[in-house]
């Protein structure tokens, strides 16, 4: 049996419950707000460490915030890593599976390890941050969280290399059950994905809190550092990312045949990037570009991420485009239901937040949201209505 | 098909177990908290009673970081755990069910950043839209309860989707309505000891403490009655025929029922002792109320598990990963009756043939039938039981292992290859067991390398010759 016949027997036989090339789409889409949350966690982690470690009014102030952010960025990172993680089993179930199943310790030690890293950060958050003690929580929540990244990395790395899966499971026919094996790995593709994105996720961040609080006149003067901090990491971090990704492009990118495209377009981003920043003179007022600019990128990395993963797997025949599916309208009607009161909620919820985030007391919720509001509590509660009735006509009348 | 972890130590499918457990004591607590929550909010702002808050804002903090992120967390664990114990199983619930699960994701999103709103702005904003707040935190929750129901009830009564292949009659199945009334009612016990928890962690001077721990202790108390209720009266009643004959044998441990029932009376004793005497509650009572809920949930959901073997998926994917059933409204046929005839080795992705296994000296196995039977072994058993020594602790003289397979042939005088294969031969007669697939060969192998296992684990019998 071929690798090709091997991947095309894994499939699974029910297909896809929709047009694939779409759940392609949504897979990209929800990974990119996933790996923002991620790479912040490790971004706003390290900060939290550096500012204890190197002190002054300023930094130790930042690094408190930060020591906050990263328990609800790790939080944030898990929820929103569900998405891409629903979408990569239905269209690539042959290869996440198989990754999952040859790594299968670390696969399953990995949320063992996430629950460490959030645990000591919230430690640190509640009760280390305050007067700086506890660092070594802070230190030991970083490395148990990035070694969760590089469980993450290793599966990927694992998922798209198909024609190595025999000799990695069954070395002259043996089969190796455990699991233990960090089988492959790209340094370049790792770095330029966990600690370099990491560091500019938290730019984009420190300029975007900046921007949230530049109506506090007392805290301009810190609120204006953090901005240019947020800046002058975005100088420094891009044109090392320019750098890896090259790196990445000559590695695994010329591995699997498209070097030339990889590096054009990591090192074009990385470039473009580092130019942003360069001309960011007034970070503060720009925050909100800086995110879409950074959101762009991201968008662009994951596109990055799954040609390299389609070429791979086209070396064997297995296309997203051909992978069989029959419309499945039920699921397909609840989940549009369900996205519109989600979204609806979502908003108001963030609304609600933005609007009461910058003050200690007595915020006041504009009478629009407040309208919102009524709106998308009063859909949730027909969302119940509506899956009642679905409900009961599957129960009662579909046949 | 996939390659096959059989875990380290601890067996795949306790690794499965623990997080779930963990998962369904988190979740299970965001939904009925949040609805406590809510009803004591209303009572803070109708009733003007504003000292609740204070229980509030820590409630939802302890929410916040145990139930919602490590609930969160360990659901997330579940979908590692069970890819690398039964990728297949998952696969097909995933190919079934991805947009219930998206539509679930919007749920639980919802709930996340409901709970982060809800806890960073008390105090903050109009006590109106706290309350809110609170509205959409227990809506929330119960939509994704409602949503996961119908996808893990399907496991054990896929229903008429067996004949339509139509994701809604798989997920609006046999079980999926009592199921979810039965969850719901159970959660309110688990809140009630989460509210003991949080209270008698406040000053004895606090003023609501005892009338907190009063009205958790009566709704626990009416949630368990309600639960129960289902359970004999509707639950019950529509499950197979199959899973109630399950229920009676070997294949769930009796200290699995001692477990739920003593987790039930402990918890029912705990909480009327709670309802009569509220000023002699302490912390400690609320953790062992708390570990005991946790216990008797293991047990539980280990028996809803193991209440559809020898199936993953009741009536179409056995527990070894093969379809045994043809699916003819989604065009699929059984896996099993094709692999009868060409044989497993070489006809199924990971399964090398046999001429592809070539025993190195460092194997640690005797001969190269052996090799080949453990292949197989692991491929048809070690999803449901121990084939190795891999997934067994060994210490102080004992040995703690899932169902092993060499205990079970020990125990039932199995010891020699051609009892063992006789053995085989007769399994799919078992009530929680399928027939074993493969040819005449492949069954010799399956039970040449059992002999080897039980001479590993039971010296005692007469060594195996080691070359055949």
């Amino acid at each position: 049996m071929n690798v090709g016949e091997m991947l095309k027997m894994m499939r699974d036989p029910l297909g896809a419950p929709f047009y694939p090339p779409a759940l392609q789409v949504l897979l990209v889409v929800t990974w990119v707000l996933h790996i923002f949350f991620v790479t912040l966690a490790l971004g706003s982690s390290l900060y939290a460490i550096w500012g204890f470690l190197r002190p002054t009014n300023y930094r130790l102030r930042l690094a408190r915030v930060a020591a906050r952010l990263t328990p609800n960025a790790v939080g944030l990172g898990i929820v929103t890593g569900i998405a891409p993680l629903l979408f990569v089993q239905t269209i690539y179930d042959p290869i996440w599976y198989a990754s999952n199943t040859l790594t299968g310790f670390w696969s399953v030690s990995f949320i063992f390890v996430v629950m460490g890293g959030y645990s000591l950060a919230y430690l640190f958050y509640l009760k280390g941050s305050p007067d700086g003690k506890l660092l070594w929580s802070a230190v030991a929540s970083f490395i148990l969280l990035f070694f969760a990244g590089w469980i993450m990395h290793v599966l990927a790395a694992v998922s798209i290399r198909p024609e190595r899966w025999m000799e990695w499971y069954a070395p002259n026919g043996i089969i190796d059950t455990r699991g233990v094996i960090f089988h492959a790995w790209n340094i370049p593709r790792l770095v330029f994905l966990l600690p370099l994105q990491a560091g500019l996720s938290l730019a984009v961040t420190l300029t975007l809190f900046g921007w949230y609080f530049r109506r506090n006149e007392e805290d301009a003067p810190f609120m204006q550092w953090v901005a240019s901090l947020g800046r002058k990491l975005g100088l420094v971090i891009s044109p090392l990312y320019a750098l890896t990704g090259l790196l990445w492009a000559t590695t695994e990118g010329v591995e699997f045949g498209i070097g030339w495209q990889v590096g054009i377009t990591l090192v074009g981003v990385g470039v473009a990037l580092t130019g942003y920043f360069f001309w960011l003179r007034q970070p503060i007022r720009y925050a909100p570009r800086t995110l879409l600019a950074w959101i762009g990128t991201l968008v662009i990395v994951g596109m990055v991420r799954e040609a390299i993963r389609a070429v791979s797997l086209a070396r064997f025949g297995y296309s997203v485009a051909t992978y069989p599916y029959a419309f499945d309208w039920g699921s397909i009607i609840v989940f549009t239901v369900t996205t519109i009161v989600g979204v609806a909620v979502l908003a108001y919820l963030i609304m609600v937040m933005y609007q009461s985030g910058g003050v200690k007391h007595d915020a006041q919720i504009s009478p629009r949201v407040e309208r919102l509001g009524t709106i998308a509590t009063g859909m949730l509660g027909a969302w119940f209505g509506f899956f009642l009735l679905v409900g009961l006509y599957a129960t009662f009348f579909l046949r | 098909m996939y390659p096959i972890w059989e875990g380290i130590f601890i067996h795949s499918a306790m690794y499965v177990a623990i997080v779930s457990a963990f998962h369904v004591l988190a979740s299970h607590l965001t939904v009925a908290a949040a609805w406590f929550n809510l009803y004591l909010e209303r009572r803070a702002v109708y009733e003007k009673r504003p000292e609740l808050y204070e229980y509030l804002r820590r409630s939802a903090l302890g929410l916040l970081v145990f139930a919602y992120v490590f609930g969160a967390m360990a659901g997330v664990g579940i979908w590692q755990t069970t890819t690398a114990a039964n990728p297949r199983g998952i696969s097909t619930l995933i190919h079934n069910f991805v947009f219930y699960w998206g539509a679930e994701w919007y749920m639980f999103l919802i709930d996340v950043v409901g709970i982060i709103a809800y806890y960073y702005s008390f105090g903050r904003v109009d006590p109106k839209t706290h309350l809110r707040l609170a509205w959409i935190l227990a809506l929330g929750g119960t939509g994704t309860l409602s949503i996961i129901v119908g996808i893990l009830s399907f496991k054990l009564t896929p229903g008429l989707w067996l004949d339509t292949g139509v994701s809604l009659n798989g997920f609006f199945n046999p079980t999926f309505w009592p199921q979810i009334f039965l969850r719901f009612a159970l959660m309110f016990p688990i809140t009630a000891a989460w509210a003991l928890l949080i209270v008698t962690g406040m000053p004895k001077t606090y003023p609501e403490r005892e009338p907190i721990i009063r009205n958790a202790a009566l709704m626990g108390l009416g949630g368990l009655a309600v639960a129960l209720a289902i359970f004999v009266f509707w639950f019950y009643p529509v499950l197979p025929e199959h899973a109630k004959i399950i229920m009676r044998t070997r294949a769930i441990p009796p200290i699995t029922y001692t477990v739920i029932l003593g987790g039930i009376a402990a918890t029912f004793a705990g909480l009327l002792f709670a309802w009569r005497f509220p000023q002699r509650q302490q912390r400690l009572i609320a953790l062992g109320a708390l570990f005991v809920l946790f216990a008797a949930i293991f047990g539980a959901e280990r028996t809803r598990e193991v209440l559809r073997k020898p199936d993953i998926i009741a009536g179409y994917m056995s527990s070894n990963q093969l379809v045994f059933n043809d699916l003819p409204a989604r065009n699929i046929e059984s896996e099993e009756q094709r692999l009868n005839e060409t044989g497993m080795l070489g006809s199924l992705p990971f399964l090398p043939r046999p001429d592809q296994i070539v025993l190195p000296a460092n194997s640690g196995l005797p001969n190269q039938t052996i090799a080949v039977g453990r292949t197989l072994v692991v491929q048809q058993c070690a999803s449901c039981h121990n084939v190795s020594q891999q997934t067994a602790l060994i210490g102080f003289n004992q040995r703690l292992a899932l169902r092993s397979l060499a205990d079970l042939l020990y125990l039932r005088r199995a010891t020699t290859a051609d009892l063992i294969k006789s053995r085989i031969r007769a399994i799919g007669g078992f009530q929680y067991m399928h027939p074993v697939v493969g040819t005449e060969e492949e069954l010799s192998a399956m039970a040449q390398y059992l002999e080897y296992f039980v001479q590993q684990v039971h010296p005692s019998q007469p060594q195996v010759v080691t070359q055949r």
